[in-house]
């Protein structure tokens, strides 16, 4: 077991089924899948009840955690798949990015399940997960883009064939998910607030309206602090002038900046790259605002949008699956020495 | 507690696979009947869980045995690197969980401490049969802080915990063991094991009355580990495996500062 790299032939014709486990944040989660897109389980424990005494996410108490919730969690994906141990083909694990003491653990517990089982191993991309979560609702049709959009990740990604990953765009300061907690934070709502600021600029009815940072020309990049300042600069003035801030204004013109430059880059990718398909994936794809600007504007380019369901839009095993699922058609597994990886290529992940 | 072959020999065969990655050493040891079968120590991988499967495979496989061949899966529990606990742990949790095996957690200190006595035993084997020999183990916690219990044991077999684990500043608590120590007629020896390089300084300073308190650099060998864990499994004992979990001995920092805050401290 010292190969890098194992390759085998799978046969193609027979079922199989992938055990997987993600614990990159601060969700524990483990999904039985057959077949590479058929959820029999996908158990999700969140801890944002812990995390919310701290205001955010605290790395050593999430490593935590997800020791004391794995063993709980993989019995439960398994009773509720309906499968014994024995059945399970392939393990399959979120390797990065994310927090490293928090990835340790998943990848700890899945290099045991695969050794006890005596069953391959596949360390799969977070973001890769994010992506294929589409393959789990319907058929991806190639060329697409995805708009990757998360906590800790705004990215465009070509995907010219499956299983081919391409960066054309990505944040060079927050993510869109951290950039909505700050502003959050700012409007004092509590930890995390992105959900609320999404409500509350759905049911303004004045905006603020603030910049859009395009930034070069033909950047398909993003820059997202410069918007929270210009939001908390408009806080300071109104309070300045003695005057409350109109904080679902605020909001409106800070989502609809967000929006705007989000949608905007993503569908000129689409236009630019011939995408056959849209895929909108990561847990801020729950935005309703963003959800609904990209569907009409999809709707109007012609290319046809795919957005997973919430459950499998927020960090969940199913997702994990459904990537590793690219690497187990392939043969392409892991070595049991594999390591968790707190920053990792999205691109050298690819098949 | 005995540690002695007689009640080893009573109950039928027992096999052990043990493992610790608490300090910088990762170790995996085959327990069988209180002998330690084979093992293995490694300091390569300053990460251990990138090797700690592979090296438990290659440890059963060059035994021979499989997985039906194992009455028990023994950890170290910690206290030491928070990481590296966690490492052992979610490792053993999910073995012992996947393999259908009882789970058994010692405490990686008392590991240490016996591995060590094992090692010291033949030099202090003038010593009369009811004179006890204090064995302390030290890991380094950083700021003058180490993880440390005290053990008793003598030379016909006994040993028990005098002090459980926990995180104590080193020159505090070498100097109440000294100080204990002195105090007690029975006790003919005292030693600090393990981590202790970054310690002797503290230790010396505690010395008051002469050469009692004594060091001896040692690695925790998941042999001991095995050894632990086979006396409990002899016992009837064993861990939940879900609710297991690793014994850090203290709040993580973020918990502590909100504990304060809730205090008004
Ligand atoms: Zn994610």
């Amino acid at each position: 077991m010292t190969a890098e790299l194992r390759e085998t032939t799978i046969p193609s014709d027979k079922d199989y089924v992938l055990l997987a486990i993600e614990t990159s944040c601060d969700e524990t989660s483990v999904a039985v899948v057959r077949n590479g897109r058929e959820v029999l389980s996908n158990v999700i424990s969140s801890q944002i009840e812990t995390h919310k005494k701290f205001g955010g996410v605290v790395p050593e108490i999430a490593s935590r955690k997800h020791v004391e919730t794995m063993t709980i969690i993989i019995e439960e994906a398994v009773r509720e798949a309906g499968v014994n141990l024995a059945e399970v083909d392939a393990i399959a694990v979120t390797q990065g990015p994310g927090l490293i003491g928090a990835l340790l653990v998943g990848v700890v517990a899945a290099k045991s399940l695969a050794m006890a089982l005596d069953v391959p191993l596949i360390g799969t991309h977070h973001i890769a997960g994010h992506i294929y979560a589409n393959h789990l609702i319907g058929d991806i049709v190639y060329p697409a883009i995805a708009l990757v959009v998360s906590g800790g990740h705004t990215e465009i990604v070509l995907l010219e064939a499956e299983g081919k990953f391409r960066i054309i765009g990505r944040t060079r300061d927050d993510a869109v998910g951290e950039a909505y907690d700050k502003v959050a934070r700012a409007l004092k709502f509590p930890y995390p607030g992105g959900p609320h600021v999404d409500k509350l600029a759905q049911e303004a009815t004045e905006e603020v309206v603030l910049p859009r940072s395009w930034l070069e020309p033909d950047s398909y990049d993003f820059s997202f602090s410069g918007l929270k300042s210009a939001v908390l600069a408009e806080i300071n003035r109104s309070r300045m002038k003695g005057e409350t801030p109109d904080f679902s204004a605020l909001a409106r013109g800070f989502q609809q900046s967000v929006i705007d430059v989000v949608t905007g880059k993503a569908i000129r990718a689409a236009k630019e790259f011939g995408a056959r398909q849209m895929l909108l994936c990561g847990g801020v794809a729950a935005n309703r605002g963003l959800r609904e600007r990209l569907s009409s504007l999809c709707e109007e380019a012609g290319v046809p949008l795919l957005i997973p369901p919430n459950k499998l839009c927020t960090d969940n095993a199913a997702m994990i699956a459904a990537a590793a699922d690219l690497k187990w058609r392939r043969g392409q597994f892991s070595s049991l020495d594999m390591k968790a990886e707190a920053i990792m290529s999205l691109e050298e992940w690819s098949v | 507690m005995r540690i002695d072959e007689e009640l080893i020999d009573d109950s039928g065969t027992v096999t052990v696979l043990a493992f610790d990655t608490s300090t910088a050493a990762f170790s995996a040891a085959i327990v069988r009947n209180g002998e330690r079968v084979d093992s293995v120590v490694s300091f390569a991988e300053r990460n251990h869980s990138a090797r700690i499967i592979s090296e438990i495979k290659e440890l059963i496989e060059r035994n021979g045995l499989q997985a039906q061949d194992l009455d028990a899966i023994a950890v170290g529990q910690g206290p030491g690197s928070y990481t590296g606990v966690r490492i052992a742990v979610t490792a053993a949790k999910t073995l012992a969980w996947a393999w259908n095996k009882p789970l058994i957690g010692v405490s990686s200190l008392e590991a240490l401490a016996l591995g060590a006595w094992h090692e010291l035993r033949p030099e202090n084997e003038d010593l009369a049969d009811d004179l006890d020999v204090w064995i302390i183990p030290v890991m380094d916690a950083r700021r003058g802080q180490v993880y440390t219990s005290r053990h008793a044991a003598n030379h016909s077999g006994g040993w028990r915990t005098v002090d459980g684990d926990g995180i104590r500043l080193i020159a505090d608590w070498a100097a109440r063991i000294e100080d204990e120590g002195t105090q007690e007629s029975q006790v003919a020896a005292i030693w600090f094991v393990g981590d202790i390089e970054l310690h002797c300084a503290a230790i010396e300073q505690a010395e008051q009355s002469g050469t009692r308190l004594r060091t001896y650099a040692c690695n925790l060998n998941a042999g001991a580990i095995g050894l632990l864990a086979e006396l409990r499994f002899r016992q009837g004992e064993k861990d939940d495996v879900h609710s297991f979990v690793p014994n850090y001995t203290q709040l993580a920092e973020a918990e502590a500062k909100l504990l304060a805050a809730s205090r008004g401290e």
